[in-house]
């Protein structure tokens, strides 16, 4: 069986499309880019993080996943909208996406196979960067457990390419709407901004107000309109901290309820992705 | 009706208040090739398009090999898949991916063997250049990939937008080389171009379109008799025989005679049997002039329609009619 589908899977047009999206992503070196600046990142929390108290020292796991969440809530979506942010509207301009819908393929399959193709790449980079954190903190660290460690990292990854996906969604949807790629990469910089940034920064001020409609339930309602936010209380609650950002573990959802949170802003995306192809003029 | 590879059939689209093609109509046969001309914004590449089943037209139907148009799933009447190949104007395929890449990411999408890739880079020349990154191909070596790319799967029906822009002659030479050795397979093919001079040997039929109308159908010949263009004759000393001879006289005009077909035999057999010239040049319109004509004519129509406010709708399609039709050419040159 394994041998009449391999084949198959070889020939489908959305495995085509994601491979050749990797191929591209290996040529113009966007893979060692979002890898190097990821390993930097996770390598200067980790090993560097504790300079800022006068010592160098391991930080405690959970520390640690909480400092690399706060940051790579930043980075990661940077990262998938830039890599994202030229596939629709960039194929149009230089009339390949005319060429591919010629082609025997459906929208949808254009669509899947340019999200498995980027997604692959963040995956990549995320696990180069993050899983090698994780083994060389099991094998230079004393106090690690290789085990809890790995599945801690696993998660971390795994949240991490949630988060991605859902940014190269979004990066999809406004190259599907942009004219050109430069009126592209404005607006995806500016939904960054108010995802990564602003957002927070109102909620935190809403919070502050201690408004008479503020209950638990808007509280997680809020988290829920703002993925990077599910990121966070994602990882929060994934290793039981507390501390500046209770916010997000205080949320009364499980961890699955959280991580199908995200799963429902893929597929929300994903559907409005395909609608807008479908509707886009050519 | 059978053989048509293509037939549109009083198609008819709007973009919003603009009205892109008018109750367009043609077919083209397998194994012919139709020249597909106008300026620009003229409704050809939304024709392409239809043809693709890109675009559903607003009014009228595209059949492609007999069966209805489902774009890349269309069936033949025969429930045969349709090949299409197409190659989109001023396209520019994936720089950082080898000529190779290129062909084989496309030929796995239409699930055509890496043989086949193989052979075609042999045949069109760019075995030396396989292996480097498209970003170092030059224009006549990129639109040979792209030409490449459009007849991967042994089309049926060949769509191909400025295929000649930007090649030296030597390489548009050889892309209508490759054009005529489909049309023996049966490949239809539909050209859309403007560089006339070149495509005029090669096609069998053109259609010339203005403003989303068809202004013009046919082959060459038949084009040359719908525009009423005379046919020139230049030979030496020609103004002296012109104020002899009463026939040459009224067909003398700028140091040549202009005619119709038709007095072709007579006006030689003047000049050779009665005043001894065997050197001249004779040459009939070629597409170029043609369109120019039709375009003009097109043009002066409009003018027209704009020029009389007062006409109701029923005066003005009369008078396109007019314009149009093939009497009109005759009667103004």
């Amino acid at each position: 069986m394994f041998n009449t589908s391999l084949p198959l899977l070889r020939r489908s047009p959305v495995l085509i499309i994601a491979a050749k999206e990797i191929k591209d992503s290996f040529r113009n070196r966007w893979i060692s880019f979002i890898s190097l600046i990821f390993i930097i990142l996770s390598f200067s929390v980790t090993f560097a993080g504790s300079a800022i108290t006068g010592t160098l020292a391991f930080p405690e796991l959970n520390n640690l996943i909480t400092s690399l969440s706060t940051i790579a809530v930043f980075i990661i979506p940077l990262a998938a909208i830039l890599l994202s942010y030229d596939a629709f509207v960039g194929e149009d301009e230089s009339g390949t996406l005319l060429l591919l819908l010629s082609y025997p393929l459906t929208r949808s399959q254009i669509i899947l196979g340019k999200l498995i193709g980027h997604g692959s790449v963040m995956l990549l980079s995320s696990s180069i960067a993050f899983g090698g954190t994780g083994v060389l903190l099991v094998l230079l660290g004393e106090d690690y457990g290789a085990i809890e460690t790995m599945l801690v990292f696993t998660q971390f990854i795994l949240s991490s390419f949630l988060l991605a996906l859902t940014f190269i969604l979004i990066g999809y949807l406004v190259s599907l709407r942009a004219t050109e790629k430069a009126r592209a990469v404005g607006s995806l910089l500016f939904v960054w901004f108010l995802f990564v940034l602003l957002y927070d920064l109102l909620l935190l001020a809403v919070l502050v107000a201690d408004l008479s409609f503020m209950n638990q339930t808007v509280i997680n309602l809020l988290i829920a309109l703002n993925p990077t936010d599910l990121y966070r209380a994602v990882n929060i609650m994934a290793i039981g901290a507390q501390g500046g950002l209770s916010l997000f573990s205080e949320t009364s959802w499980a961890l699955e309820g959280l991580y199908c949170s995200m799963f429902v802003w893929i597929c929300v995306l994903m559907v409005i992705a395909n609608h807008l192809f479908r509707r886009k003029p050519l | 009706m059978e053989n048509n590879a293509v037939c549109v059939n009083e198609v008819t689209h709007h973009f919003g208040d603009f009205t892109a093609l008018k109750q367009m109509s043609f077919a083209v046969k397998q194994g012919q090739t139709m020249a597909l001309l106008g300026h620009n914004g003229a409704g050809k590449s939304t024709l392409i398009k239809i043809i693709l089943g890109l675009i559903k037209p607003d009014i009228g139907e595209v059949s492609l090999m007999g069966g209805a148009n489902e774009g890349s799933s269309s069936m033949s009447s025969q429930g045969v898949p349709v090949r299409l190949g197409y190659l989109p104007e001023n396209v520019s395929f994936y720089d950082k991916l080898t000529g190779e890449e290129i062909l084989h990411y496309f030929a796995a999408l239409k699930g055509v063997s890496k043989a086949k890739v193989a052979t075609l880079i042999e045949e069109f020349g760019l075995d030396y250049a396989k292996d480097r990154q498209l970003k170092t191909y030059s224009k006549g070596m990129k639109q040979r990939l792209g030409f490449a790319q459009a007849i991967l799967s042994e089309p049926d029906i060949l769509l191909l937008d400025e295929p000649t822009v930007g090649l030296d002659p030597h390489a548009s030479q050889f892309l209508y080389s490759k054009i005529a050795a489909l049309k023996q397979t049966g490949c239809a093919v539909i050209v859309c171009t403007h560089e006339l001079s070149l495509i005029e040997p090669h096609i069998d039929t053109a259609m010339i379109v203005a403003k989303g109308e068809r202004l013009a159908l046919g082959s060459l010949a038949q084009l040359r008799a719908l525009s009423g263009l005379k046919i020139q004759l230049k030979c030496e000393g020609l103004a002296d025989l012109a104020e002899k001879e009463p026939l040459l006289s009224r067909l003398y005009r700028h140091d040549a005679l202009y005619f119709d077909r038709e007095q072709q035999d007579q006006v030689v057999r003047c000049l050779t049997s009665q005043y001894g010239k065997f050197g001249f040049s004779i040459m009939e319109p070629g597409l170029a002039e043609i369109y120019r004509h039709f375009m003009a004519e097109s043009e002066s129509s409009h003018q027209a329609l704009a020029l009389t406010p007062s006409l109701n709708a029923q005066s003005k399609t009369s008078l396109k009619a007019r314009l149009f039709s093939p009497f009109f050419g005759m009667k103004n040159v």
